[in-house]
């Protein structure tokens, strides 16, 4: 069999292209229109005086339908672990991030000044929860908002390990893996429970259940290119600082305050008590673990491209060869 | 013992080239799946990083790109040789059961040339499995890049047709290692490090060649 030049160049070209394309469309960024938010901590005072908070008893109300409904018979150790994730007995708790609990209000005294911090998922705009997710069951949507599909996911918790700020939650004893962990207890531990940013209120063009019920008004959603204008706005007139634009690579939630967040997230380290089991949730400046690897990334998709000059390389008088035929 | 040559030093590289980065992507892409700590790997001494996914996913991105070059290598070059022995034929998948089954005592090989029908299935089914890892694998690289959104539903089904193919990877490669180590396999593992393989064995085996 004779392989004509053209024929030749014509394979690796297309070969070519395969690789290159996505290389050129790489720059691609979330869309201007696309939601984000801005959360002025200098009006956040936390509800004081109520016993919740408004946004995360709103948003515990308006979720109230997306949390887990545990089967009891279900709660079976991550063999060969003798533990398993349950928070069905702790569904009260509202000072941390649980699958019942997708916001909660940080409170930290800076400079003595008291700061209160709602805390939730920021739907990063190259989140790696979302994209090393095994099973891609966490999708970011061109919307901006961040979810899970819980009726797919095993609750691996991957997701919650490479969050710089460990948002997702698991729950045992529901989702897809009861259908096997009884007979096969090899794989999965339940679901990942956060907040998505009441994606299905977004679609219907209303505002999310924290957002409406806070009396402050101390959130606003709005289209990306507003807010992020709205929020260096806000920077420059009152000299503050904003959190969230480059953290963990951009993400749609932009904090302002008039305290400087690495002030806030070293008070939140140093106040914290040992012996409390949950962790401050930082604000420090989250590295992507996507992104501090790009080179990598770059090298594995020009692969294809070294591969096939090696060979026309190796091949290149064998062929004139078989062409002078 | 008379012998004579079989593979090439190319080919022999490019082999062992897939194969140890296979054995690799395999061990990181088992990485990614959170299984090294439930499964205390990471109390192994010298395995405690085993868990730590920004690790896994270099050796992942190192061992992905020496693979797909390998591959990719691999077609291109015996493209332009025109080497095609290895590819599929009318009447393979009957010769190969009749292969399997000599394999255990029942019933006589078929006439083999260079490849036996069975080489050759094996060669197709994990070579698609391996592109279809690539593909996927480069898609799911791309989408890494930064802030780049993608149908989540397609990313869904890359992910998923990844992770599985993955799966199914590690059988075949167990199932080839495993076929290598039966007896009337044996002599042929020498021909994958000096090149040469038994005359008598080959004759026997491969009468066509």
């Amino acid at each position: 069999m004779t392989i004509s030049r053209r024929t030749l160049l014509k394979v690796i070209g297309a070969a070519g292209l395969v690789t290159l394309a996505p290389a050129v469309r790489s720059e691609a960024k979330i869309g201007p229109d696309s939601f984000a938010t801005l959360i002025d901590l200098s009006k956040c005072d936390g509800c004081e005086g109520k016993e919740t908070p408004l946004c995360v008893s709103a948003c515990r109300t308006g979720k109230k339908d997306l949390f887990p409904k545990v089967d009891k018979d279900q709660l079976l150790n991550y063999w060969p672990q003798k533990k398993y994730e349950d928070w069905s007995d702790k569904q009260h708790l509202i000072d941390r991030f649980t699958p019942y609990n997708w916001l909660f209000i940080q409170q930290v005294e800076v400079d003595g000044k008291k700061i209160s911090i709602p805390r939730r998922c920021m739907h990063c705009d190259n989140p790696p929860c979302a994209k090393l997710c095994p099973f891609g069951v966490k999708h970011k949507t061109a919307e901006g908002p961040v979810y899970i599909d819980h009726s797919l996911c095993f609750g691996g918790a991957k997701c919650r390990a490479v969050c710089p700020w460990h948002v997702p939650q698991r729950q045992a004893g529901v989702g897809i893996y009861t259908l096997w962990q009884k007979y096969l207890p090899v794989a999965g531990g339940g679901v990942m429970y956060k907040c998505d940013l009441c994606r299905d209120l977004l679609a219907e063009g209303k505002t999310p259940y924290c957002m409406v019920s806070c009396p402050q008004k101390a959130m606003t959603i709005g289209r990306r290119e507003d807010i992020l204008n709205q929020a260096a706005q806000l920077k420059e007139d009152r000299h503050g600082h904003l959190y969230g634009m480059d953290e963990n690579g951009g993400t749609s939630t932009i904090y302002f305050s008039p305290i400087a967040f690495d002030k806030i997230d070293k008070a939140l380290s140093t106040n914290h008590n040992p012996k409390e089991k949950s962790k401050p949730v930082p604000l420090h400046n989250a590295e992507n673990i996507l992104e501090k690897q790009n080179l990598w990334t770059q090298l594995s998709l020009v692969a294809p491209i070294i591969g096939v000059a090696a060979a026309l390389g190796l091949t290149r008088g064998e062929t004139a060869e078989t062409e002078d035929k | 013992m008379a012998t004579r040559i079989r593979h090439s030093l190319t080919v022999r590289i490019t082999h062992w080239v897939v194969a140890l980065s296979g054995i690799l992507l395999l061990f990181s892409g088992f990485g990614q799946l959170p299984l090294y700590k439930r499964y205390n790997l990471i109390k192994v001494p010298g395995f405690a990083w085993s868990s730590n996914y920004e690790i896994t996913l270099v050796i992942h991105y190192l061992t992905a790109a020496v693979f797909t070059a390998a591959v990719c290598f691999h077609l291109v070059y015996h493209y332009r040789r025109c080497e095609f022995s290895i590819l599929p034929r009318r009447g393979d998948i009957g010769n190969s059961i009749k292969g399997f089954k000599a394999m255990f005592g029942l019933g006589e090989e078929p006439y083999h040339e260079k490849f036996q029908a069975k080489q050759r299935v094996i060669y197709t089914i994990i070579g698609t499995t391996s592109l279809l890892l690539i593909v996927t694998g480069l898609i799911k690289s791309y989408k890494n890049l930064g802030a780049i959104v993608l149908d989540p539903i397609f990313l869904q089904w890359v992910a998923i047709t990844h992770t599985v193919t993955g799966g199914i990877f590690m059988m075949l490669f167990l199932a080839h290692v495993a076929a290598l180590l039966l007896k009337n396999h044996r002599p042929m593992i020498p021909s994958m490090i000096t090149g040469r393989i038994d005359r008598g064995y080959a004759e026997k085996h491969h009468p066509g060649w």
